[in-house]
């Protein structure tokens, strides 16, 4: 095996490996920017594997993404409903969500008559695709890349990003300004939730291909600390969704080599993409700006 | 005119009652809005609990009769429930010393683990019973705020936001856990778990038969020590301005660094207590087993624990006690009427959600409404 | 109004919820008795180690009428309270832990409560009333180890490989046997053949038995390298390692392997659509579980150590009757649907079939040594000794 091929095991896996911490990443940077902080993406995203592997079984892998999309709809607009309308604790509302999921998600698999663990089909799995960049590419990939683009297009050229920073900048001036404030707020937590919803539908109709207890593992805070990543901007979330899957690609990769064994202790190796990403952050990155009104409700005054 | 001076000295004796008593009960009673909150949201997650147990034919009456005897019912299960809260109180500390400073610290998971590994190294030397104990809990303390210190020097120093920072020091933490006990911790004769705790730096158990030990004492002394630290020292006092109008304290010249490395640093010691606490007085094993089994989510659990004790020392206590309940409760639920211990989880997460809603604490304002009217009447 | 309309909501919730609480039935009916597992963190739904444990349990309850309650524990902290509570209740005739996680815990009660019945798995705790039930895992991954080297160069590839949990004890049984049986697979071959095809190891700790993608990428990892076998030793992770052969062997446009996966602890041979599971280590936990409930309900239980390994069937490489066995509890599972499995028998049968009967011979020669005690498959407990046989058997 030469080094290109290497390269190119990795980069296959990477690109999967992204596509669900960068959806969700994607769709928070949508409700941040709008004032919404969602804690609970871990909690979407593992309730919605559940839910679209189910989907993909009633009704195959259209149905199943549906489904997980729809979940994620589902929570953001409880999400949004609480932390707009209701004037809630968005984070309160997070913390809620991810105990939630963790727990209903174990519940309905001991339900479902095989505790821990559920299958979904092959033939109800999202269908492989060859392109000329590589054989048996998932199509969601394809859209991955290309949402952050649309996401910063319409963050920065639109008026509904212009609505929606005004929101999330200053409440009581846009709501001068005739925007309002809280179905603007609400949409986009909704909006972005669903995206959560579809990343956690990948990885159980298309990735993995069945949903287990623990499926997320954690991808939830790391799309999380994503957006914090990014400073809110949809194309750095790409960047930071790649680093991550990335180096977490290459140390499952390079930790299976056997020489590397000599070298370095197998606990270290896993460590990379964590350390990567600090550093990244630390040296290039550094302070970054959230909108003024984030993590709070708004009352007009 | 006799009349008349009966009727004055009624009044006085009313305004008389209301100043003394009443105003006071009424204020007491509206200070305790948190708590009632709390209360009412315990019972709707409680309810909504219910709801999934009746959608999935479980007999709602048995599991929570199953539950209160597992958790509260007896001195056994008591016991049980306090011994769940010991470490659940110091995590909870350590979010809420965080959000009163305006930082949303989740590295706590993190320094767990660092602080019950510094706990388990210290048991490779000998020492006197009472030194021993106490060089090993300030070991784990130490550890945790060490632990603590590179995201609060990466925030201070280069505005990495806390989220980052202590979400990856966590995942680092974990395989830091994983090499050090597999390898330098490790049982020579049992590999799957490090060394035990030796008894001289064991918490004695402080009910025979249960898991509770004298921990609880040091995670008690902790709640009086953060409370005295946050609301009686300028320190505590520039902290929570900070987390209450970052703009007003620039103005007053209150150093943004100090009250950073204060919370980042106090929450480290609390998060270390915690890992330290827990192996130094869990039996039967004083040990941490390879896969972390015993610390994982004892962090996240602390986030649960400080939302619902409204980030209040003495809320927190209150919180931990009743989660470590539920915790321990969960445990009879699943024999008796066979409700799967995940139910437990659902509950806690729908209390949360529902403390969340300011809304659904109307019912109470009503109630104080009516008391302030009859006042005035 | 609002707070009418909400009170009226309360009020028919309320009522609707007590509603219920009447119509629903009491407890179960009265059972000849009961009996009690506790699992460790890792709980039920790995398809192998825990699914295992209460498959045997759950069958044994069936046998002799008995009732079966599941005791799940959700961090380390549970294992003495759940186990507390179990004896305390009085009610078991007996408490099976499954997992060496376990331990202490049934140590500690089982001196608390002399009267009550226990077994544990994986592990020796020596009271008069506990079972302690080991197996010879390193004996079983020494089968598959040959066999995976004998069909790896049979098919051509150079290496075979390993993807296991977190490191701990039980799992460098494995590591261990699977090592010698690569090791004697290799020299079997040159044996018959007379070229020494060298296979090599590939072998990675993942750190988990839960993020199953982790699984996907380290046999993606290995697949790359040349792996023609994949050996699952992560319970659930196998569900990540089988999604890389499968993709792999879809790849080179077929349905069936090579690459093949090697299940573990369950047969999970009916997996992979019945040919991309070439076999399985089978670590007959059920059989345990099931012989403690037997020997409980005939009499003739005791405190004893009882050890499982390829003399005795409590560990074996999956054969068709067990096939047969596995198919129900995986369609129960849902990683099948009941309409798969003739097709599954079939394909299985061909995968077979496809190999030389010579190495399926050479196994059998294998297991038949290691029974009579002519072959002494090497183990480890300690790192000391894992690091000695690494060294031993290098396999680069």
């Amino acid at each position: 095996m030469t080094i290109l091929d290497h390269f190119f095991g990795i980069l296959f896996i990477s690109l999967h490996a992204m596509v669900p911490i960068t959806l969700a990443a994607t769709g928070e940077v949508l409700g941040e920017t709008a004032g919404l902080f969602n804690i609970g993406l871990e909690g979407i995203i593992l309730l919605s594997a559940l839910t679209g592997a189910l989907g993909a079984e009633a009704g195959g892998w259209v149905v199943g993404l549906l489904a997980g999309i729809g979940t994620g709809v589902a929570i953001g607009l409880l999400f949004g409903l609480i932390s707009t309308y209701w004037k809630g604790d968005q984070l309160i509302v997070g913390v809620g969500i991810n105990l939630l999921a963790i727990g209903f998600v174990a519940f309905q698999l001991i339900i479902l008559g095989a505790p821990g663990f559920h299958a979904v089909p092959r033939a109800a799995q999202v269908p492989n695709i060859n392109t000329p960049l590589g054989k048996d590419l998932s199509p969601l990939i394809f859209l991955t890349l290309a949402l952050p683009f649309f996401a910063y297009y319409l963050l920065s050229r639109t008026q509904v990003g212009l609505k929606l920073k005004a929101v999330g900048e200053h409440p009581a001036a846009a709501d001068v300004a005739g925007i309002r404030v809280n179905i603007t707020r609400l949409l986009a937590a909704t909006g972005g939730a669903s995206l959560a919803g579809l990343g956690g539908a990948f990885i159980s109709v298309d990735w993995i291909g069945s949903v287990t207890k623990e499926i997320s593992a954690g991808r939830g805070f790391i799309a999380l600390a994503t957006v914090v990543f990014s400073g809110l901007n949809p194309l750095l979330v790409l960047l930071g969704g790649f680093i991550f899957g990335f180096f977490e690609s290459l140390a499952t990769w390079i930790s299976t080599f056997p020489g590397i064994k000599a070298v370095v202790r197998w606990e270290i190796v896993p460590m990379t993409p964590y350390i990567v990403t600090l550093l990244v952050v630390a040296g290039a990155i550094g302070r970054v700006r959230f909108p003024a009104a984030l993590g709070r409700p708004y009352i007009r005054e | 005119m006799k009349g008349l001076a009966f009727i004055a000295r009624l009044r006085r004796l009313k305004a008389w009652l209301f100043a003394r008593l009443i105003g006071p009960a009424a204020r007491a009673i509206a200070r305790l809005r948190p708590l009632w909150e709390s209360l009412l949201a315990g019972l709707i997650g409680l309810a909504v609990g219910a709801i999934i147990m009746l959608i999935y034919h479980f007999n709602p009456i048995q599991a929570y009769f199953a539950l209160f005897r597992g958790s509260f019912g007896t001195v056994y299960s008591l016991s049980e429930a306090l011994a769940n809260a010991t470490p659940l109180i110091l995590t909870g500390l350590t979010f809420a010393i965080g959000l009163r400073g305006g930082l949303f610290n989740i590295g706590a998971e993190g320094q767990v683990y660092i602080g019950a590994l510094a706990a388990i190294a210290l048991s490779l030397f000998k020492l006197p019973a009472g030194l021993h104990l106490i060089v090993t809990l300030l070991a784990g303390m130490l550890a945790g705020a060490l632990w603590s210190l590179p995201a609060a020097i990466l925030k201070i120093a280069r505005g990495v936001h806390e989220v980052i920072s202590t979400i990856m020091f966590n995942w680092i933490a974990h395989f830091l856990s994983f090499y050090l006990i597999a390898n330098i911790l490790v049982d020579p004769r049992r590999a799957e778990k490090t060394i035990s705790i030796l008894p001289t730096a064991r918490f004695p158990v402080l009910m025979p038969r249960t898991s509770l030990s004298y921990g609880i004492l040091v995670s008690i002394f902790f709640v009086g020590l953060v409370l005295f630290l946050l609301w009686y020292t300028t320190i505590g006092f520039e902290v929570r301005a900070m987390g209450f109008n970052p703009a007003a304290c620039r103005y007053a010249g209150i150093k943004r660094w100090r009250t950073a490395l204060f919370a980042f640093v106090m929450g480290g010691f609390t998060a270390g207590l915690a890992g330290a606490v827990d192996v130094m007085g869990r039996p039967p094993s004083y040990a941490i087993f390879s896969g972390l089994g015993g610390l994982v989510n004892l962090g996240f659990n602390g986030l649960g624990v400080a939302m619902i004790g409204r980030n209040h020392p003495v809320g927190i206590v209150l919180a931990a006690i009743f989660f470590g309940g539920l915790m321990a409760g969960g445990r009879l639920m699943q024999i008796s009427p066979g409700v799967p211990l995940e139910l437990i989880r659902v509950v806690e997460g729908a209390i949360i959600i529902t403390l969340a809603v300011p809304e659904l604490i109307r019912i109470f304002r009503l109630f104080r409404g009516k008391l302030l009217i009859w006042r005035r009447a | 109004m609002q707070g009418k309309s909400r009170l009226l909501i309360l009020v028919v919730a309320v009522s609707l919820l007590i509603t219920g609480l009447v119509l629903l039935p009491g407890a179960g009916q009265a059972l000849k008795g009961r009996v009690a597992v506790i699992l460790d963190v890792g709980g039920r739904g790995d398809l192998s180690f825990n699914d295992m444990g209460f498959k045997g349990t759950d069958e044994a309850a069936a046998d002799f009428g008995l009732q079966m309650d599941e005791i799940q524990s959700a961090s380390d902290a549970d294992y003495l309270p759940n186990t507390r509570n179990a004896a305390i209740s009085g009610q078991y005739d007996l408490i099976i832990g499954v997992g060496f996680l376990l331990t202490d815990a049934f140590n500690t009660v089982a001196a608390e409560f002399p009267n009550q019945k226990f077994a544990i798995i994986d592990s020796v705790v020596d009271q008069p009333n506990v079972m302690s039930i080991v197996f010879a895992e390193n004996e079983g991954s020494a089968l598959v180890g040959a066999l995976s080297a004998m069909v790896a160069a049979y098919y051509g590839y150079p290496k075979v490989g390993v993807v296991l949990g977190i490191e701990i004890p039980v799992l460098y049984h494995f590591e261990a046997g699977y090592r010698f049986g690569i090791d004697w697979g290799n020299k079997k071959y040159q044996q018959v053949t007379g070229t020494n095809p060298n296979i090599g190891l590939l072998w990675t700790y993942t750190g988990t038995f839960s993020d199953i993608a982790k699984g996907y990428a380290a046999s993606q990892a290995m697949l790359a390298q040349g792996a023609g076998l994949i050996y699952n030793v992560a319970g659930p992770l196998g569900i990540g390692d089988l999604q890389a052969v499968t993709e792999a062997v879809f790849a080179q446009r077929r349905e069936a392997g090579p690459p093949f996966m090697i299940g573990v602890d369950a047969n999970q041979d009916y997996l992979g659509d019945g040919h991309r599971v070439l076999a399985s280590m089978m670590k007959r936990v059920d059989r345990g579980c099931y012989k403690a409930v037997a020997d409980v309900v005939h009499g003739t239980f005791q405190g004893e150590i009882v050890s499982l390994g390829v003399s005795n069937r409590g560990i074996a490489i999956s054969r068709y009757q067990d096939l047969l066995d596995f198919i129900e509890f995986g369609i129960n599972a849902g990683a099948i649907t009941a309409a798969d499995k003739d097709r599954i028998i079939s394909n299985w049968l061909t995968m077979r079939q496809g190999i030389p009967y010579w190495i399926w011979d050479a196994v059998s020669d294998l297991e038949m040594k290691i029974v009579s005690g002519e072959i002494v498959v090497p183990t480890a407990n300690t790192v000391d000794e894992m690091l000695a046989i690494r060294a031993q058997y290098p396999l680069p």
